[in-house]
């Protein structure tokens, strides 16, 4: 169950000692030639440790699966060098498969989707966080239902299925849980898990739904989900276990939750 | 799976708010339909209590809430530097 320790040990790499054959392979196993390209937005700040881990990962499980993707680095200006990583990987992985748009300066999530999407050159978009709580090995799932159900957008839910987290306390188990309750009542959004952002979106719609939100943190994730089903959007779901940052703090104090109830009050007047 | 003591909590959840339901729903629905000298109607307080005490109870759920928030924004106000 310990995913985060897990990874971190067993796939301990350092960039120069990747195994050759996993990056110059090429398409040795089924390609699934049917045109459709998968474009994974990562946001990047301070993750130099964590970039060559997800991005391995990414590799892999596009890789076995055959679909076509790009994966693209948004650094905001990480002092910790995390752009100089990223560079490295794309001299490994290739420029086709690696694309860099880094900013000068941390400006926010919703900014970098806009900056992402300009430069994506496929049909799908996938968000997801580049600390690696959430794992690739999801993402073949996320596809396969996309197909299923010709959705708009699919998104990781913790809360059914299979879903859960792990690495939380009783406390934060339960404030989740709370403001998903106070959420679906007050929003009634047809989604069980709003504030997840391990999602796949079609790229029209993306930029759609980017170019109409207003909030800012918690409160993006959950708008873009209540405008997707204001527009009548197509909603579905993919269980996806979280695994919560391993090392480093990561608290939700009083003025997360204050500023979550906030946004969701405006939320609630103004959709 | 969830730990032990956190499905503990859970189940101490689930069934607290089942014996609530439970008492609750055989007090104001099943109640008025049995004789006034039957012997079950000691277990329960008289009528005006299953009105009064929810709305107690909200009034605290609100005052709590109320006063978390305020306190949050309490302890956030800073003096806007120059």
């Amino acid at each position: 169950m310990c995913f985060g320790v897990a990874i971190l040990h067993s796939t301990h790499i350092r960039i120069n000692n990747i195994p050759t054959n996993m990056a110059s392979r090429k398409c040795s196993q089924q390609s699934r030639g049917d045109g459709d390209k998968y474009s994974v937005l990562l946001p990047t700040y301070n993750e130099r440790e964590n970039l060559p881990l997800i991005v391995w990962l990414l590799v892999k499980y596009f890789g076995e699966s055959g679909y076509n993707y790009e994966i693209i680095v948004i650094d905001d200006g990480s002092p910790d060098g995390t752009l100089e990583v990223a560079k490295q990987l794309q001299k490994i992985y290739g420029e086709d498969k690696i694309l860099l748009r880094p900013r000068e300066k941390k400006l926010g999530l919703g900014t970098a989707y806009i900056h992402g999407i300009k430069h994506a050159t496929g049909n799908f978009v996938f968000i997801m966080d580049a600390d690696l709580s959430h794992h690739p090995k999801f993402i073949p799932e996320f596809i396969e239902k996309q197909r299923e159900g010709r959705y708009d957008l699919v998104s990781g839910t913790r809360y059914i299925g299979d879903g859960g987290v792990y690495g939380w306390d009783l406390r934060r188990k339960l404030i989740s849980r709370g403001a998903n309750y106070v959420t679906q009542v007050l929003l009634r959004p047809g989604a069980s898990d709003l504030t997840g952002s391990f999602r796949l979106y079609k790229k029209e719609v993306l930029e759609s739904l980017v170019e109409r939100c207003v909030s800012k943190g918690y409160v993006f994730q959950m708008e873009m989900i209540v405008r997707a089903r204001q527009l009548n959007y197509t909603i579905g779901e993919v269980p996806i276990s979280f695994v919560d940052r391993v090392y480093g703090e990561s608290k939700l104090g009083g003025n997360e939750i204050v500023s979550f109830l906030k946004g969701l009050l405006t939320l609630f007047a103004t959709t | 799976m969830a730990t032990g003591a956190d499905r503990a909590v859970g189940m101490g959840l689930v069934g607290f708010s089942l014996l609530l339901f439970s008492y609750y729903t055989i007090w104001v629905v099943i109640l008025p339909f049995v004789d006034s000298d039957h012997v079950v109607h000691q277990y329960f307080l008289p009528r005006e209590y299953s009105v009064i005490l929810p709305g107690i109870a909200a009034l605290i759920l609100l005052l709590l809430v109320g006063t978390f928030i305020g306190v949050v924004m309490w302890k956030n106000r800073k003096p806007k530097v120059a």
